[in-house]
């Protein structure tokens, strides 16, 4: 491998992994402060690229569909926490998952139902079309750099909301003492409410940066939920630092693995998961 | 008494007798049968799923592994144009799952809780795609079973697995087993360590028993039985693949297993004909039979607080 082709596969490991961070964190976090697992969670993924695409289709421009496409995930976390999640806080963690797998069924047939199983792509906004030179001959897309980019923002201001704000005090005294926090007066129902609507549209706005990078296709969220397990395990669940740590293992690690061994490629993950969890069996920032 | 309730013991009646019956009304109707076969197949797969998840407490996210790991192995150890001995097979194949389901075990119960789930998921995905991108085992098409098995033992043969109302006999035989098999070992000393140890880990190890080893051989147990159902599904298809090993395929026999309500065994049966009826139902009145069986899925989760067993018993018993 030339030290070009290592370069260009070093970005590009790190900048799929910036994005397996943005949707992994949303599933930590959630998980972290409220102990659900949301199998649904890959779905929300898949919302906010659809929902991207088909407001691109209308309106033209990318950023008004981006961000009324998140302000909607938004609205649609608030709205499934208070209409299905509140109802099962006090059941078993086996009943949660059964529900968020009903949810995959019914946001997978609305997909196909609103939009067709054709896969779609949204076409890269204009000011963000060029391509950086890298070398004589090799260059990198500036939309992907932008994507890294706006990776690491919502990563700076996630860890800020957490470690500096009023809210995220409450979100860390909740993952703490569940019950001392409420005793403390404050409202752990609003603070869910908020938590799990956050998560939505992490996953979302995750599927709205990568839509102009990937093929917009039915079952996108599935795989994607599936190494988001993967990138919050290797990084201990719940932990939104691990999180990131474990994000930039398996981007890197997958996007080598393709080049340099494909019939590996796919096991690949998944064997560093076992190892990872061989020797440190919570992960490796486990609380 | 092996069933220790009433609605238990009701339900299973009525399953058995009505089960018993259907290839002898249906009999022109072998699309019926075919079908009905399957559901009891998967039903010895849910089953394994319960006894592991519910009783045991191992929630396994990778169980579909052992489902095609049956019909992999019939494949791989059986000549391609030589009727075997079933019976003579089924053992090979469920003595070299429960070999593997021991290594797998012995690293996957290093972890606990959610990690469990993860690990397990992560085995099963690993060996998904160790067949999806594996050129001698067929890839994404998978193998096929030329030959079905012929059924003798010691010489007399009763059971004609071209014959899809013997097949489905062959089903309903192993859901009987396999039910009475996971009854006997729960109401076994073994049984009651294990669930010990479900319900409270620390005071089981404190009374001086290997928690790690009834586990193991607990998950052993399970995933046998999950290769035998995968090795019936194989045979009456004729193929596997490695959509047998999906985690849609465990997430599925979970979803059942929940419906039916966790950890009463019969539940499994009960999870099993009615997400498969109302599948059937859903697919018949509409394309989009996903959104009705998504509601519904929900739907029963918000209401039913131990499943479809849980209601039942609230109904009946007293």
């Amino acid at each position: 491998m030339s030290t070009e082709l290592f370069f260009v596969q070093l970005i590009n490991g790190i900048q799929y992994g910036l994005l397996l961070f943005l949707i992994a964190s949303g599933l930590t976090l959630v998980f972290g402060v409220m102990g659900i697992l949301n199998l649904a969670h890959g779905s929300m993924y898949m919302v906010g690229a659809y929902l991207v695409w088909y407001f691109v289709a209308v309106t033209g421009s990318f950023t008004a569909s981006a961000l009324l496409s998140a302000a909607i995930a938004l609205g649609l976390g608030i709205l499934i926490e208070r209409l299905l999640i509140q109802r099962l806080y006090n059941r078993n963690h086996l009943d949660q998952v059964l529900l968020t797998i009903g949810m995959i069924f019914v946001f997978n047939s609305l997909q196909s139902i609103l939009w067709g199983n054709d896969p779609y792509g949204v076409a890269v906004p204009e000011a963000l079309s060029g391509s950086v030179p890298f070398t004589d001959n090799s260059s990198y897309p500036v939309y992907r750099i932008f994507a890294a980019l706006i990776c690491i923002a919502i990563a700076v201001a996630l860890y800020f909301v957490v470690s500096k704000t009023r809210l995220g005090m409450l979100i860390r005294a909740g993952e703490s003492n569940r019950e001392m926090v409420e005793a403390l007066g404050v409202n752990i129902k609003s603070l869910y409410t908020i938590v799990f609507a956050i998560g939505v549209m992490l996953a979302a706005v995750s599927g709205i940066i990568a839509a102009p990078m990937r093929s917009i296709v039915p079952g996108m969220g599935e795989s994607v939920l599936i190494t988001c397990f993967v990138v919050v395990v290797i990084g201990g669940m719940g932990s939104i630092k691990g999180a990131f740590v474990g994000a930039l293992m398996v981007g890197i690690i997958s996007t080598f693995a393709t080049v340099l061994m494909p019939t590996l490629s796919n096991m690949i993950i998944y064997i560093f998961m076992i190892l990872v969890l061989l020797v440190k069996p919570q992960g490796l920032f486990a609380k | 008494m092996i069933f220790e309730k009433r609605t238990e013991r009701i339900f299973l009646a009525i399953f058995f007798v009505v089960a018993l019956c259907i290839p002898l009304f249906l009999e022109d109707n072998s699309f019926f049968v075919g079908k009905a076969t399957t559901v009891l197949i998967l039903a010895v797969f849910v089953m394994s799923l319960d006894f592991l998840v519910g009783r045991v407490g191992l929630v396994t996210l990778g169980h579909a592994l052992f489902y095609g790991l049956g019909g992999y192995l019939f494949v791989i150890l059986t000549p391609e144009y030589e009727a075997v001995n079933f019976w003579t097979y089924a053992i090979y194949i469920m003595a070299i799952s429960a070999l593997i389901a021991l290594i797998v075990g012995v690293v996957v119960l290093r972890t606990s809780g959610i990690y469990f789930i993860m690990i397990t998921l992560a085995i099963s995905q690993m060996a998904y795609y160790f067949f999806f991108d594996s050129l001698e085992f067929g890839g994404n098409d998978g193998l096929f079973i030329f030959m079905k098995p012929e059924t003798s033992i010691f010489g007399l043969s009763f059971l004609n697995l071209d014959n899809p109302s013997h097949f489905y006999y062959l089903a309903l035989l192993a859901v009987l087993v396999t039910l009475l098999a996971i009854k006997i070992i729960l109401r076994s000393r073994f049984g009651r360590i294990v669930e010990a140890s479900r319900l409270n880990p620390e005071r089981t190890e404190a009374l001086g028993y290997n928690i790690f080893a009834f586990r193991l051989i607990s998950y052993v147990i399970g995933s046998t039985l999950a290769a035998y159902a995968g090795l019936l599904f194989a045979l009456q298809y004729g193929y596997v693949n490695p959509q047998f090993m999906t985690w849609e395929m465990s997430g599925t026999a979970l979803v059942m297993s929940i419906l039916g309500g966790l950890g009463t065994i019969y539940g499994a049966i009960l999870g099993t004909l009615t997400y498969e009826g109302l599948q059937y139902v859903f697919e018949h009145m509409s394309e989009d039979w996903m959104l009705l069986m998504g509601g519904a899925i929900i739907l029963m989760v918000l209401l039913l607080r131990k499943g479809l067993a849980g209601y039942l018993e609230k109904l009946l018993e007293k």
